[in-house]
């Protein structure tokens, strides 16, 4: 009897959840759980600037375009744009019959509202404001229809309008619930909506069957917050996580080794290198650049340090990046060129070349000590100086205190060279302590307001070479993206960002 | 002893102060939030750092900035996180239990094993039994805690999958902290019993006890052991705060959603508010368990009671 009771008890609970799997999404079923590293503690688009963010809230929300894994841009909210008025205004037509996760519906008000917020009295809190500065209004044209009014042109906007803060949010329930409710009970109108938060703990999201895309495929998506990556990597193992974002170097060994997971990486957008110092000491003379680039065996140090998950770069961006040139090649590793090009420098044997890093990142200390022993054998005597990291972005380089050398690294989420260059190379930013070059400047300046897409590209590519020629810094190696996957995951495509949507992935139970 | 209690009251609300003001200074001089908050943005100009500043109050003289975290404490309304804008109370009324809760099963894992251990190797001094208790300490005290639980995790998580590597779920994911917690503990404390045992097992009241004929087991645990404890509930109370120290290694790598990770995380991210007030609880915390410290040597000592 008592059997009998579990068994009727087993199939009426299948049956009632086989039901309200049919009612809540035709298809969808089990749990994906994805570990993150940090917990950005607020979900509103406008609140953080994470890459933890990005990649829980592409699945949460939705942005007027849509950037795919291969970093191309598509339709997402809005299903056409058009360029107007040499730039100044964009015209989006909105995608008709979405509704947010809270049965609101999706229209010309939600943008106005997105963007109003944005620029605003709110936004104005927030770090994601700076991003959008170049947008001016937006004008309600129709329900579906509206237009972007810019101060000034900005070829970068359309990637931008694809993550981060132009997530485009619901009027109606932030009003209604107010602005602290939002942050920890976001609504959006993504393909997996929100069920629970626990700070620091975890954030479990369900399948929106009424998603307007592809729908989701598996019913629940967790996102652990796990900080330590090692420890990430022990719950990968164990099973209790499915994907893991950013795997290091030395973790790669034990993924791999592990028959129930799989390693996968694709060409990413972060960049690693060295950047000079133009202003004092031996490294003020281009040729002493030029020789401490030629000592270094880049291919040699992503063969054998990065196990061969990067790629060579000629100029400070991926191979994704606008701007990226094929055609520019790196300065060739040839250590007796190097050798005459200091003797006739003048620079002495056993002169002492300065390199400032961030601490905390092993692989590149790694590559950093190979550059070190490379820099030996033409007779320089490295000294790697490792500082605190908010220490090094914030007291160090923009101050220009560093030494010869020091770490550049750069994410370069919207994938345009623009948006690299000119904050590293353009006189007076930040990133940019030692030089000033009028000619760079103009022709960073130039390209800016653009709209013509070729012919910015030839700008740009004008600028890598113009940089590279004049050998601002040592460029190492775009890193790979790279990603710990359990095998019973399907349809993972690792993604260049951590802006993975994952509608379209399924778990085989 | 009420006289004793406010005065002991009065002292740690002092020290209190002292340690948040140090903290609320120090983690200012390690530069500016507002730059943090916008590492990953695109193009920030001084104008939007000003702005950012201002909504996060830090563009004000220190002592401002102090006065009012002292307000918020006095209100209990903690401020809120610089990242994300969450309310503080909310993440420390989230991550305090679970740290109390470690904290309590590792001395209580501590305090099972170190106690027995310790008095059968004084009884056995410098006998076999006593060199394997000291060698078995020994290896313990030698252990870094952070080694022992990764290897931890890659015996019973990886190899056998019997134990969850992080997280607070259910029963099951306490072993792992609690237990490299306890040892780490144990170790010392085998000692500190055993030396203290040992020197009351050689008082003459010892011999009288055992002159009227008492059984051993009565004299070990009634007479020596009640002896023994003051210097060891001293000990153990000042362990608590070395205990709470090691908790933040201990959080981080089994992730554990405590005060130790909550601070740690708010250090990277220079958050103050989620750092003064955390540390404020901490130290409240190890002061109040001090206190308990000194109430309790009364309970066990009467002398003291009356002195």
């Amino acid at each position: 009897m008592k059997r009998f009771l579990k068994n009727t008890a087993a199939v009426a609970v299948i049956a009632l959840a086989g039901m309200g799997a049919f009612s809540s999404s035709s298809m969808a079923a089990g749990k994906l759980s994805v570990s993150v590293a940090l917990d950005p503690g607020s979900w509103d688009p406008i609140d953080t600037f994470l890459v933890a963010w990005g990649a829980v809230g592409s699945n949460l929300f939705d942005g007027l375009t849509e950037r795919d894994t291969n970093a191309k841009l598509h339709p997402g909210l809005a299903t056409s744009w058009d360029v107007l008025d040499d730039g100044v205004r964009i015209r989006f037509k909105l995608r008709e019959g979405v509704k947010f996760h809270n049965g609101e519906p999706f229209n010309a008000e939600a943008v106005k509202f997105t963007f109003d917020r944005l620029l605003g009295d709110i936004g104005a809190k927030g770090p994601q404001r700076a991003n959008y500065t170049s947008v001016k209004s937006v004008e309600i044209i129709d329900d579906y229809t509206v237009d972007f009014h810019l101060h000034q042109p900005d070829p970068v906007l359309l990637t931008k309008l694809a993550g981060y803060g132009a997530m485009i949010v619901p009027p109606k329930y932030i009003a209604e619930k107010g602005e602290d409710y939002f942050n920890t009970h976001p609504v959006g109108t993504g393909p997996f909506s929100f069920v629970s938060y626990e700070p620091k703990v975890d954030l479990e999201l369900a399948a929106n069957a009424d998603y307007w895309g592809d729908k989701p495929k598996v019913s629940e998506l967790e996102y652990r917050f796990i900080s330590e990556l090692t420890t990430a990597v022990a719950e990968l193992q164990a099973g209790r996580v499915d994907i893991v974002e950013d795997l290091p170097i030395s973790m790669l060994p034990v993924v791999k080794g592990d028959g129930k997971l799989d390693v996968m990486s694709t060409t990413g957008p972060a960049v690693y290198g060295l950047r000079f110092n133009t202003r004092d000491g031996i490294t003020a003379d281009v040729n002493v650049r030029k020789a401490i680039v030629m000592a270094v065996d880049r291919a040699t140090i992503i063969k054998s340090l990065l196990a061969g998950e990067a790629e060579e770069i000629a100029s400070f961006q991926s191979s994704l990046s606008f701007g990226n040139d094929p055609e520019l090649k790196p300065l060739p590793y040839n250590p007796e060129e190097a050798k005459k090009l200091l003797k006739d420098a003048g620079v002495a044997p056993g002169a002492e070349v300065q390199i400032d890093i961030r601490a905390g990142n092993p692989t590149f200390n790694e590559v950093v000590q190979a550059v070190g022993a490379y820099l030996q054998t033409v007779g320089l005597k490295a000294v790697i100086k490792p500082y605190e990291n908010s220490v090094f972005l914030n007291d160090i380089v923009p101050q220009g205190k560093t030494g010869a050398l020091f770490q550049q690294s750069w994410g370069g989420w919207t994938l345009d060279y623009d948006n690299t260059a000119y904050l590293l190379y353009h006189t007076g930013q930040k990133w940019n302590p030692y030089g000033s070059d009028e000619k760079l400047n103009a022709m960073l300046e130039e390209q800016r307001p653009m709209t013509d897409v070729a012919k910015r590209e030839v700008l740009l590519k004008g600028i890598a070479a113009y940089i590279a020629n004049d050998v601002l810094e040592m460029p190492l190696y775009s890193l790979k993206a790279i990603y710990g996957v359990n095998k019973r995951v399907e349809g993972f495509v690792p993604a260049p960002d951590n802006r993975i949507k994952l509608n379209t992935v399924s778990v085989k139970e | 002893m009420a006289g004793f209690i406010v005065k002991r009251l009065l002292q740690a609300i002092f020290a209190t102060l002292v340690v948040t003001l140090l903290v609320s200074y120090a983690i200012r001089m390690t530069g500016d939030p507002a730059l943090m908050l916008t590492q990953g943005a695109g193009s920030i100009t001084e104008a939007d750092l000003v702005r950012i500043r201002e909504a996060l109050g830090v563009n004000q003289p220190f002592f401002v900035q102090y006065f009012g975290f002292l307000r918020d404490m006095v209100t209990f309304d903690f401020g809120r996180s610089f990242l994300g804008g969450t309310s503080v109370a909310v993440l420390i009324g989230g991550a305090l239990p679970s740290t109390l809760v470690l904290a309590f099963w590792s001395m209580l894992i501590s305090i099972a094993f170190s106690i027995p251990l310790g008095i059968t190797a004084a009884v056995h001094k410098n006998k076999a039994l006593d060199q394997v208790i000291r060698v078995i300490s020994l290896v313990g005290l030698s252990f870094p805690n952070f080694w022992l639980a990764i290897m931890l995790v890659l015996v019973f998580s990886i190899t056998w999958n019997i134990l969850p590597p992080s997280g607070m779920s259910g029963w099951l994911s306490y072993i792992m902290p609690a237990v490299t917690m306890g040892v780490i503990l144990m170790a010392v404390n085998v000692r500190l019993v055993r030396t203290t045992m040992l020197e009351t097992l050689s008082s003459q009241y010892i011999m009288v006890a055992r002159a009227k004929g008492l059984s051993e087991t009565k004299v070990l645990y009634k007479h020596a052991l009640r002896n023994c404890a003051i210097p060891l509930i001293t000990y153990m109370g000042l362990q608590f705060g070395g205990l709470l120290g090691g908790i933040v290694v201990i959080e981080r790598v089994f992730n554990w959603p405590g005060m130790g990770t909550l601070a740690f995380d708010a250090v990277g991210a220079r958050d103050y508010p989620v750092l003064q007030a955390s540390i404020m609880v901490l130290s409240l915390l190890i002061i109040i368990v001090n206190l308990l410290v000194d109430i309790i040597y009364g309970l066990v000592d009467p002398r003291i009671r009356t002195e």
